[in-house]
């Protein structure tokens, strides 16, 4: 057999910042942007920005993987691409095999000679269709074979790019184009969202797993570079709201990011794969009522008191989850008695009828 | 399993382990298995070779056909050279992939060990799972032995990786008659292969010295040219096989036509059409049936995509009467047979000498035709010749008296 060439990797440093703080400006962020703007996403859309800060921290020795979603449909137009580093789509139930294919093509292409560099970081783009529902064992191949890869869930809970359907990230009470609240159905969504990040760390207990949120971003990147910087796969599910699936005022993106955060919608955490234990360290600012974050989005206003319990006890059952200990007034939250009902439910049917 | 060898050499070995063994001479840098009969040992043959580090290649054990042909879009769209490969429904798990990877122009090389769609849950061969993909862009043609299987596969990459095509290939074997029966293979020399495939190196990779976007989206009015484009790539490879081919010869010394191979046909006056192993019996068949006295002769097809319609059309208006032998099922299609027939009757519309045309349904379900059916379909053919006019366009073979 030939010579064996020797697969140097990169380690990219962390950044030292708070995780809260450097909103709006950090000046040990790299200035490179292999994502540029210029592409169809809708203003305040949180799966490009979470884009932006990932290929940001990823630098410019990088791969990307597009499965189809928005940030497939929306980022790449025919003779105009917003990608400074090469990209490539795949198809939807693809997203942890095609990435695969890369990562395997990079491992013998540098071993045998005929590529000279230091190993690519190959990142997946997935949205929550694809991780959750029709790539989920794809995903699964990938993270168990160990390729020196990262898959991202860009989790804005929905099908957004085909009009807004649920899947199985879709929360309890969101209203989809699948999931319409009626006269027999008031709540919308029925099922709770599928537990993807929990199912990836139980399931690939040798990989690197996170959850990060738009609303974090030394968080989110630091977490990319760890995942990055790890021999093997990886998986991160982030919160990126949409602006056209939850109705939100557009400006209002990172403070949702944070909100979903603190009424303990959307746990922060990471399995070390070495202590094969979670890290629950992480902690918001404050904790709030789930009701603060739910009345801010057209998704959820058709709502009945009982509906906004079943989200709460949803929320303080994760709270628990994370060893947190739960202050009364969210407890006594889980009462029906204590909640109201969404006041603009026709508003919301009326914005469905739009999508 | 010795497969070490210093120079060329001739060994026995079934259609599945001259496959391997191809990709072994290509020096393949990924490959991705899926578990599936008849192919299935092609792949256990590369795990043994990867095992005892006779070829430094990834091999990935996927977790479904559809993901195996993602990994290896995937791979070759990164620049390395790819080796994969299915059999029966695990061909059509996989068939999202097929026009991506034909699109994206990346010259994958799968093998076909072919076999039965479900149901009924046959282990048998059948063309029916590879040809259901035939107009995907894919480069597609049957082996009929062992030593052709190992050839098809060397020239297989170097039609396909020639920046004049790159397009995917699907080198097609019949499951077990060819997959699961040994025959010589004589192995070449490393110079030899060295000589003839150089390595794989797509212009385009996703590397990230040279960064490209691979597949973005299109607006309608981009569509055309791009289908254009990859049509153009299959005509252009017509004469990138033939010129391949040759040269395969010159430094191998097997000469093949890569369209046509033809067996006693030049006073015939009725021929059997068919591709793959069955055309090994037809032979045997045909000899027999010479010694009788019938003027019956042998076309098989060694290429269908691209389709050689001119060289079908010259060749065919020779006869009087054609005889499509179709081992794959085309329910509801033209001839209510199998899809051969539609091939061979629109090849043959322009000529001005048009043999009669019909079908038989033959080797479905693993089947082997043996010779007596050989005899009977000689028979309807001579009888068709007298008649001057077919009975019907879709004989079923061990059906009718």
């Amino acid at each position: 057999m030939a010579t064996v060439i020797e697969v140097k990797r990169q380690e990219l440093p962390l950044f030292s910042s708070p995780n809260q703080g450097a909103r709006f400006y950090n000046p040990e962020l790299p200035r490179t942007e292999p994502f540029v703007p210029g592409h169809r996403t809708c203003a305040g859309c949180g799966p490009s920005i979470q884009y932006r800060m990932t290929s940001k921290a990823a630098g410019d020795n990088t791969i990307l993987v597009g499965p189809t979603g928005c940030m497939y449909v929306a980022n790449s137009s025919y003779l105009c691409t917003p990608y400074n580093v090469p990209w490539a789509h795949t198809q939807i139930g693809s997203s942890g095999s095609f990435t695969a294919g890369v990562s395997a093509a990079y491992e013998a292409m540098i071993r045998k000679g005929k590529w000279k560099g230091t190993f690519p970081n190959i990142i997946c783009e997935a949205g929550d269709g694809s991780s959750s529902d029709i790539a989920l064992a794809s995903i699964s191949g990938a993270l168990y074979r160990n390729h020196d890869c990262m898959i991202i869930c860009y989790d804005n809970e929905q099908y957004a790019n085909t009009g807004i359907q649920a899947s199985s990230r879709t929360p309890y009470g969101g209203m989809t184009t699948f999931t319409p609240p009626g006269a027999m159905i008031p709540e919308g969504k029925k099922l709770f969202p599928k537990d993807l990040a929990r199912m990836m760390a139980a399931g690939h207990p040798h990989c690197y797993v996170a959850t990060a949120s738009v609303g974090y971003p030394i968080d989110l990147m630091n977490k990319v570079r760890k995942g990055l910087n790890f021999k093997g796969a990886a998986f991160l599910m982030i919160y990126t709201p949409c602006q056209k699936g939850f109705v939100y005022e557009t400006p209002r993106s990172i403070d949702l990011g944070r909100l979903v955060v603190e009424c303990g919608l959307y746990p922060i955490w990471e399995w070390d794969n070495e202590k094969r234990a979670y890290n629950h360290s992480f902690r918001p600012a404050s904790m709030r009522p789930v009701a603060e974050y739910l009345k801010l989005q057209g998704r959820f206003l058709h709502l009945h008191k009982e509906h906004i319990a079943t989200l709460q006890k949803f929320a303080n059952d994760q709270w628990r989850m994370m060893g947190v200990a739960l202050p009364p007034e969210l407890v006594a939250a889980e009462n029906p008695d204590t909640q109201a009902d969404m006041s603009s439910a026709e508003m919301a049917a009326a914005v469905a009828q739009t999508v | 399993m010795a497969t070490v060898l210093e120079k060329k050499k001739t060994v026995r070995m079934n259609g599945c382990v001259a496959a391997a063994q191809a990709a072994k001479y290509a020096d393949v840098d990924v490959i991705t298995a899926y578990p599936i009969r008849p192919y299935t040992a092609t792949m256990m043959a590369l795990a043994q070779m990867v095992a005892n580090g006779e070829l430094d290649a990834e091999y990935i054990v996927a977790d479904s056909e559809h993901s195996q042909l993602s990994i290896a879009h995937g791979a070759a769209s990164s620049g390395a050279r790819v080796f994969t490969g299915s059999s029966g429904v695990g061909v059509q798990f996989a068939y999202e992939l097929y026009a991506p990877i034909s699109g994206s122009r990346m010259p994958v090389q799968m093998m076909i060990a072919d076999r039965t769609l479900d149901p009924p849950g046959d282990f048998g061969s059948e063309h029916t799972d590879a040809l259901s993909t035939r107009d995907m862009g894919w480069l597609m043609g049957w082996s009929a032995t062992a030593q052709e299987a190992f050839d098809n596969h060397l020239m297989g990459y170097r039609i396909g990786e020639d920046r004049r095509v790159l397009l995917p290939q699907m080198v097609c074997q019949d499951g077990f008659f060819v997959s699961h029966i040994q025959g010589e293979v004589e192995l070449p020399d490393p110079g030899q292969v060295k000589e003839f495939l150089p390595p794989y190196k797509h212009p385009y990779p996703l590397d990230p010295h040279h960064p490209v976007s691979h597949g973005p989206q299109i607006m309608p009015e981009q569509g055309p040219p791009l289908q254009l484009e990859r049509a153009r790539a299959m005509e252009g490879a017509v004469p990138v096989i033939e010129e391949i081919h040759e040269e395969f010869a010159r430094i191998f010394g097997r000469k093949y036509d890569p369209w046509i191979e033809e067996y006693m046909t030049d006073d015939a006056e009725v021929v059997f059409f068919l591709q793959g192993a069955h055309g090994v019996t037809a032979k045997f068949a045909i000899k027999h049936m010479r010694d009788r006295g019938a003027k019956v002769g042998l076309v098989r097809l060694r290429t269908i995509r691209p389709y050689p319609t001119d060289r079908v059309c010259q060749i065919l208006s020779r006869f009087k009467v054609v005889g499509v032998i179709e081992t794959n099922l085309g329910l509801g299609s033209v001839s209510s047979g199998g899809v051969l027939y539609q091939e061979v009757a629109a090849a043959l519309y322009e000529s001005a000498n048009r043999p009669l045309v019909f079908s038989f349904m033959a080797g479905l379900g693993g089947e082997a035709i043996v010779l007596k059916e050989f005899y009977w379909m000689t028979q309807k053919m001579l009888e068709t010749q007298k008649r001057g006019k077919i009975e019907k366009r879709t004989h079923w073979v061990g059906f009718e008296e």
